[in-house]
């Protein structure tokens, strides 16, 4: 299967999970920022979760369909269309080779990630195919998409050939089932987080506005960061924190007293008090926020946080084996 | 969950998010928290527990990241992932101590000092009343302690630097340093990895690649090494950069 790229829009990346093993050579995790999507997508076309998708980010993209394909679109912030007819998210849908398919922003969220059967087939470096922009690697030769780009995807296996004969003896190109995103998450501005080891370290009044108050995802946000406006936090004392580990989710708090949330392409140490941590199975939340959305925090204790993460696995892994179920009856064809 | 300061423990342990754990030896920068960080750096090096994907050293910590559904899954003891991997960790400090030699690894940089490769060395000199030489012979005669890789990939803090070759950045930063550089910001001194942006007294240049994402081990340094600086000349420079 092969897309041509024809309009990129603002950042288009080769996303996976990203690089979980290279934090003490200070290589960031990078990887699909709303990783709850981009595992939906794949699975939705009987991928595996780590196979490579794109990160689009808004709309404004078109790309061409050059053979017959096999895709999903999860995420937020754009709605696909095939020849000009609007298409579901998060179900696996059969597109005709010659289709020009486009992403118009919508204002729901910020990044889609498009999941082809078999993964976008770019390199793999460091365990990885994810971009990371700031150093140039990994991949589509380290940088974002661009007008032209050709992307092919690898053989796909047996759960994406049986969902592709399936769709092909349907009219409308896609299912009548769609992966409820619902019964993972709801969408709500409320993210969930676990105090900072650094928490205590700043005044009453700046605790209880941290978690009463409702703060603004400034312009200064990308993939590493965002800065957020609100209320600036006082530090009841000057100590020093030693540079020490932070990971996506951690919110510290710069000099100025306002928060950092930091993303997918994050340093792997830092030296700011970091106030709290956004709860793991919240961070795609995060990562659907765009410049001037507003968010607030609900402090919940790691060991609730880490019951959420379970559970979150959990599902996903019954969503994985409900759609292999699913597509693995119809036999031989 | 939090462990009491105390002389007979003189650590913290405290979750950093879901997938990760912090160990804190103390909150100033010591020989002794750094021969301890490296000790269990190269512990769970020799003795990794099922979900460990990696450990970041710091200057008084050492972060552990996990997997936690492998974890949850393991055998370790127990109930929830945090207390699975703290009481693994904690059993490794307990062992650890004198049995395990502190790895200290010295590597050797050569540098091609001043010139185009370093257009501030004449700064640092004038600034420290010293001549080229100097502060050559001073930044080659130290050994540096690596304590952690942080900032952009590969790049190393480095400790102990003679006080007399110190240097304030540079007002304005350039906005492309090569990779390579050898530079000095106020007490300390860095390589740059990468080619990035960056606002370091550049004395000199390595031909040697910091980091290289091809390579089995991308970083050339880790936290525990000994860096040695070595004065070489341009042409040494030239041909070593083939």
């Amino acid at each position: 299967m092969q897309i041509r790229i024809i309009k990129p829009g603002v950042l288009s990346t080769i996303q996976d999970l990203g690089r979980p093993g290279y934090l003490g050579q200070a290589v960031p995790v990078s990887g699909a920022m709303d990783t709850l999507s981009h595992r939906l997508a794949n699975l939705a076309v009987g991928n595996k979760e780590t196979d490579a998708t794109i990160e689009f980010t808004y709309g404004n993209i078109e790309f061409l369909a050059e053979n017959d394909l096999l895709v999903a679109f999860s995420g937020a912030g754009a709605t696909p269309y095939v020849n000009g007819y609007a298409l579901p998210l998060n179900k696996p849908i059969f597109i005709l080779s010659g289709s020009l398919v486009e992403l118009k922003s919508n204002l729901s969220g910020c990044r889609t990630y498009l999941a082809i059967a078999g993964g976008f087939n770019v390199p793999e470096l460091m365990g990885s195919k994810s971009t990371y922009l700031q150093a140039g690697m990994g991949g589509l030769n380290g940088r974002s998409l661009q007008k032209e780009d050709v992307l092919q995807s690898y053989m796909y296996g047996k759960i994406s050939r049986e969902i592709l004969y399936s769709l092909k003896r349907t009219t409308s190109g896609f299912p009548s089932w769609s992966v409820a995103v619902s019964a993972f998450q709801s969408f709500t501005s409320v993210i969930r987080v676990i105090p900072g080891h650094e928490f205590t370290w700043f005044n009453g009044e700046s605790l209880l506005n941290f978690m009463g108050a409702t703060f603004k995802v400034s312009r200064r946000n990308n993939r590493m960061a965002y800065q957020l406006e609100g209320h600036n936090m006082q530090r009841l004392t000057d100590n020093e924190l030693l540079s020490t580990a932070v990971c996506p989710g951690t919110i510290q708090v710069t000099g100025d007293g306002k928060l950092m949330l930091l993303m997918a392409d994050c340093q792997s140490t830092g030296g700011y008090p970091r106030i709290a941590q956004v709860a793991a199975v919240d961070l795609p939340l995060c990562a659907q926020l765009k410049s001037g959305d507003e968010m607030s925090f609900e402090v919940i204790s790691h060991k609730q946080a880490e019951k959420l993460y379970l559970r979150r696995e959990l599902d996903i892994q019954q969503l994985k084996t409900s759609i292999i179920a699913k597509y693995s009856q119809n036999g031989a064809h | 969950m939090i462990e009491i300061l105390n002389s007979k423990k003189p650590y913290e342990i405290y979750p950093l998010s879901e997938k990760a754990i912090t160990i804190q030896f103390g909150t100033v920068i010591s020989e002794q928290a750094w021969d301890k960080v490296n000790r269990l750096n190269q512990a769970l090096l020799d003795q990794p527990f099922s979900g460990l994907t990696s450990v970041v050293p710091a200057y008084a910590s050492l972060t552990v990241f996990f997997e936690p559904v492998e974890v949850a899954r393991s055998s370790m003891n127990g109930t929830t992932v945090f207390d699975k991997a703290a009481e693994y960790l904690k059993l490794l400090i307990s062992k650890d101590q004198d049995l395990i030699p502190s790895p200290r690894k010295i590597v050797e940089i050569p540098v091609c000092y001043g010139n185009e490769l370093g257009p501030d060395l004449e700064y640092v000199a004038l600034h420290n009343k010293l001549s080229i030489e100097d502060v050559i012979k001073l930044h080659t005669s130290a050994e540096y302690r690596v304590y952690m890789i942080g900032f952009i990939p590969g790049f190393a803090y480095l400790g102990g630097m003679p006080e007399g070759i110190s240097a304030p950045r540079k007002q304005e930063p350039r906005k492309a340093v090569p990779a390579g550089s050898v530079g000095i910001a106020g007490n300390q001194t860095g390589i740059y990895p990468l080619e990035t942006p960056g606002g370091w007294q550049l004395i000199g240049q390595t031909p040697i690649k910091l980091f290289d994402s091809n390579r089995d081990a991308p970083a050339l340094l880790q936290a525990g090494n000994i860096v040695k600086f070595k004065a070489i000349s341009a042409s040494d420079f030239r041909e070593l950069s083939h």
